[in-house]
């Protein structure tokens, strides 16, 4: 696998496109944190101060890893969007068939763009992490790694957007509609579950049955739900009334949603014609 | 030994069969032609054989064994079009290839020479011409110097200069011993360099073996006389003569290439008791051999 990342590394070092989005990302993780942390500092404390609830700093240790992994979740999409490009490139150039010519098998081709997938993860999520200790260390608090298991689904839901993105690269093969079909899927899931909340709150409040939040259950959101904002007091209110949090089970069906992808785009480029 | 053996190979695209159960071999140091307008089936042979298509039926061998991704990268491959990473310079490109392909990088220089590529070798893919692009593809195929090579269409997009020096590098690849199999829809080609040839028409294989005996050029008298029917018995006697045949209100008697002499058959006819009312050499160009062969 080594000697497979190594050639993938010579068709990206020298790519603009690659240097560039990772740039954008990175630069995206800090100044998004970066505007929560001044945005909560300078509006939500003072609203705070009036008298609506007791101080809240989302960037307190234990809360860090959760606010800096929900917030960088919302920058995903970059990356994904790098891996399209990436993936779709080789079906443009014809360059997926040009490897297998000059040696690779199916299923190497395949897995080095897995691989890429997710290494992309990892160092995003090593991202977070370092932006969680730095802006943590800003808050004045001491270190806790409380709270820690938000990076683990910071992870899996990197890995769920990485995924769909070759998935959809591996089936479709044309950058613009590949990316065009990305955000419509993403979009379209939003709107979905959005509806299955609802329903889940009817049945909660009508009928007494509590399925948990089912918008959760669909790809995307099942990665997306396990990645919320710290709960601040209002939320807390709220929360007494809304369907039963049934992480596990959503942590189940994302791992399960990634492993699809996984399989699904592997059978895609070993089994159909390049 | 054969390098390649094809066997009873089909391809179907929904209903367009696009190989028929083709079936045959490619012995080791020929040149091997694979022959056929537009649409044939050369580069789905080819895709096939390479593991870029998957076969419907059928299958093949490689150096006489089952198929392997090892044996690819002992093959040079031009496949239809060059694939090169468009914003990528040709050495970074061909380090791509060589990595793929188990080699060092110390390669590139020398083949880059051979396709006369070195004076661009640091511009992007994208700059490059039709004809410099086609140079890469068949640089790229050299890499590693492998004994045997595949050309799919090797002198698309070249200039006359260029066809002419892809022509006399295949020569000489081939006195080296290399063994090259090259897919080209051009007779004239087929028939300047290689020296075994299948015949592919609408996925069907019509004929293959020796260059020199499929596409045999041959020269053709064509006679007249009052009586035709007792002109064509009395031709039947003439030596030398191949497949007689009557066409219209003459009879076409066909001789091995430079081989026909009409002072011989007006003689022939005229000691016979025929006084010929027509006589005319035709020389059959290959591009009617290859029409003959393929309508």
């Amino acid at each position: 696998m080594l000697k497979l990342l190594k050639t993938e590394w010579l068709k990206l070092k020298n790519y603009n496109a690659f240097i560039v989005l990772s740039s954008f990302f990175a630069l995206g993780v800090f100044t998004t944190n970066y505007i929560v942390f001044t945005v909560n500092k300078n509006i939500v404390n003072k609203v705070n101060a009036v008298g609506l609830g007791t101080s809240f700093n989302p960037y307190d240790f234990t809360r860090t890893w959760q606010t800096t992994s929900y917030a960088t979740g919302w920058l995903l999409m970059l990356p994904a969007l790098l891996l399209i490009i990436l993936v779709t490139n080789e079906f443009n150039y014809r360059t997926n068939r040009q490897n297998i010519i000059d040696g690779w098998s199916r299923q190497e081709f395949i897995s080095v763009k897995i691989a890429l997938a997710v290494i992309t993860a990892l160092v995003t999520t090593l991202l977070v992490i370092i932006t969680a200790l730095t802006f943590g260390a800003f808050s004045g608090t001491s270190f806790a790694m409380d709270g820690f298991s938000h990076v683990g689904y910071f992870l899996l839901k990197a890995l769920s957007y990485n995924l769909l993105a070759v998935l959809i690269s591996v089936w479709i093969r044309r950058t613009g509609f590949a990316i065009g079909l990305y955000f419509i899927y993403l979009g379209a899931e939003n709107i979905i579950s959005q509806l299955l909340d609802v329903w889940s709150l009817k049945l909660r409040s009508e009928s007494k049955i509590d399925l948990g939040s089912m918008g959760d259950y669909l790809p995307m959101n099942a990665s997306d739900g396990l990645l919320t904002f710290p709960d601040n007091p209002l939320k807390s209110m709220a929360k007494a009334n809304l369907p039963t949090d049934y992480t596990w089970l959503v942590i189940i069906m994302a791992v399960l949603y990634v492993v699809l992808f996984y399989i699904l785009s592997r059978r895609s480029v070993v089994k159909s014609d390049q | 030994m054969e390098i390649l053996t094809v066997e009873n190979l089909s391809k179907n695209y929904g209903k367009i069969q696009a190989l028929k159960g083709v079936s045959f071999a490619v012995p080791a140091g020929t040149v091997f032609g694979i022959l056929g307008p537009n649409g044939s089936g050369k580069t789905t042979l080819l895709g096939i054989v390479m593991d870029v298509l998957k076969a419907s039926g059928g299958g093949y061998k490689i150096f006489g064994a089952a198929p392997t991704n090892q044996q690819r990268k002992q093959i040079g491959t031009l496949l239809e079009t060059p694939n090169f990473y468009h914003y990528l310079s040709a050495v970074q490109n061909l380090k791509i290839a060589a990595a793929i392909k188990g080699h060092g990088v110390e390669d590139i220089d020398r083949v880059l020479e051979i396709v006369n590529l070195s004076a661009r070798k640091n511009s992007r893919f994208s700059t490059y011409s039709l004809g410099m692009k086609q140079r890469l593809a068949i640089g790229a195929a050299l890499l590693g110097n492998p004994d045997v090579l595949v050309f799919d269409e090797p002198t698309n997009g070249l200039d006359p200069v260029g066809i002419a020096e892809i022509r006399e590098l295949i020569k000489k690849l081939s006195q080296q011993g290399k063994t090259i199999i090259m897919a080209s829809h051009l007779l004239d080609e087929v028939e300047k360099v290689c020296t075994h040839v299948a015949i592919l028409k609408q996925g069907t294989l019509i004929t293959h073996g020796d260059v020199n005996e499929i596409l045999v050029n041959e020269d053709t008298v064509e006679v007249s006389a009052p009586d035709i029917s007792q002109l064509e018995n009395i031709l039947k006697q003439l030596p030398g003569a191949g497949k007689i045949e009557s066409v219209d209100k003459t009879v076409r008697i066909y001789f091995p290439s430079g081989t026909a002499n009409l002072a011989a058959v007006n003689q022939f006819c005229f000691n016979n008791g025929i006084v010929l009312s027509h006589l005319q050499l035709k020389k059959k160009s290959l591009e009617s051999k290859f029409f003959e062969l393929t309508n």
